[in-house]
């Protein structure tokens, strides 16, 4: 954690004049008729011509695109880190090691399959709070035992190390993914929220906690809505993520065995029941999974939408930039991947998410 | 002994007054008014002009708009200085 000053409105007005820089949606409209040589052609006259000159000789097509996307959002994300001081640092990177995250799955799956280092490193993105000379070290050894003792002194290696003797047993990767993605998601309340009373009650904190709570709801529903459907004889509990307020534990391991009285004790919640009504509907009647999953990336988004315009000089501006941006990449390769494979155009449309 | 020298000391803290007169004359009043509305606008300019740095370093042409708006709480400066030409 760093100490001083922190400096909302540099970083705000520096967010704000990139954000507009982001694709309308109509520019995804058009995006949707190109095929991917049209799509990175599209791209090299946007914000993203360096990338795409620079990794044009290297890769082609549908890769040329992811790359350039990734390194593009990696070089945002960095900017922000650069930029901020004090508690806003703070704030932003706890939400950005969800890429060290990513990272270091990248790297565990990379040494498992013995990938070649070189191969792996394209596939990270380099916008989190590890820096590269530690990934860069994390590359070079060959046996995950290893690269959990590179983590040593990081918030990773504790958990990594407990999760590393169930790996040893069961040989496969779950536990120490999953170890990952709970540390991550641990330490995204941590000191903001210790409990109902201490959580802040209004001002930018208190939005940026709800935001968070939210996050971690929603990949909680997800996951039982998953476990529910697949009618996989997992331990419910070991997937749970603490922080949230649509679940705790006993409730979740209960109602994963009960697919609707899981839908309706999503949909009855007050502080999401309303946002999420209209999936909500399709779920039961339909059940396309994947359509609920979209809704609650759009409610994501519209949080961050409200963030945008309230509380100026402070966290809020910058999260919602950074889902923003998150959601354009997301969306862009949705495009180019749907175009790759031949899907029709209101087929990819669905895919997208915009509000 | 504290009630026998009372009404000494009040005398005492009489005579002092009658020499010094306020602490604070016009002019040190005004003086003053215009320095915490000094330091006032340069409380005010450090978020804006953070801010307009920022926005400097996205895009050029902001240079002339920031400019401006970081100066804009000097009016509080000026506006208190009127205060030096009226006492």
């Amino acid at each position: 954690m760093s100490v001083g000053a922190s400096n909302p409105e540099y970083v705000n007005a520096r967010v704000r004049s990139r954000r507009a820089s982001l694709f309308a949606d109509e520019d995804y409209r058009k995006l949707i008729r190109m095929g991917p040589s049209g799509i990175a052609r599209f791209m090299e006259e946007s914000e993203y011509e360096r990338e795409i000159n620079e990794l044009g000789a290297r890769f082609s097509g549908v890769d040329l695109i992811e790359y350039a996307l990734n390194r593009n959002l990696a070089k945002h994300f960095q900017d922000l880190l650069d930029w901020s001081d004090g508690r806003l640092y703070d704030l932003i990177a706890r939400y950005l090691r969800k890429f060290d995250v990513w990272n270091l799955k990248t790297i565990i799956r990379g040494i498992y399959t013995e990938t070649d280092p070189e191969e792996i490193r394209t596939d990270l993105i380099m916008a989190g709070e590890l820096d590269e000379a530690t990934i860069d070290r994390l590359l070079e050894v060959d046996e995950i035992e290893d690269a959990i003792e590179v983590l040593n002194r990081t918030i990773y290696y504790e958990p990594l190390t407990e999760a590393y003797e169930e790996f040893e047993e069961t040989g496969a990767l779950v536990p120490l993914e999953n170890a990952l993605d709970r540390e991550f998601y641990e330490h995204l309340l941590d000191d903001l929220s210790r409990g109902p009373i201490a959580e802040p009650q209004e001002g930018p904190e208190a939005k940026y906690v709800e935001f968070l709570q939210a996050e971690i709801d929603f990949r909680n529903a997800r996951n039982a809505l998953r476990l529910a459907r697949s009618g996989a004889d997992l331990d419910p509990a070991s997937y749970y993520i603490e922080g949230g307020v649509l679940f705790d534990q006993s409730e979740l391991s209960r109602l994963v065995n009960d697919y609707d009285a899981l839908v309706d004790h999503i949909g009855e919640n007050k502080r999401y029941g309303k946002r999420l009504s209209g999936a909500m509907d399709r779920l039961r009647n339909a059940d396309s999974l994947i359509q609920f999953e979209h809704a609650l990336d759009a409610a994501l988004l519209e949080y961050a939408d409200t963030l945008s315009s309230i509380y100026p000089a402070s966290i809020s501006a910058v999260l919602s930039y950074i889902l923003a941006k998150e959601r354009e990449v997301e969306n862009i390769r949705a495009i180019a991947r749907g175009r790759e494979v031949g899907l029709e155009e209101s087929e990819i449309e669905e895919e997208l998410v915009i509000l | 002994m504290a009630l026998e020298l009372g009404p000494e000391l009040a005398d005492v803290a009489l005579q002092a007054e009658e020499v010094s007169g306020p602490t604070l004359e016009n002019e040190g009043a005004a003086a003053l008014a215009v320095g915490l509305a000094a330091l006032a606008a340069g409380y005010a300019e450090r978020g804006i002009g953070a801010a307009a740095v920022g926005a400097m370093a996205e895009d050029d042409d902001m240079f002339v708009p920031g400019l401006i708006m970081t100066v804009l709480p000097e009016t509080l400066v000026i506006l208190a200085l009127v205060v030096v030409f009226i006492v």
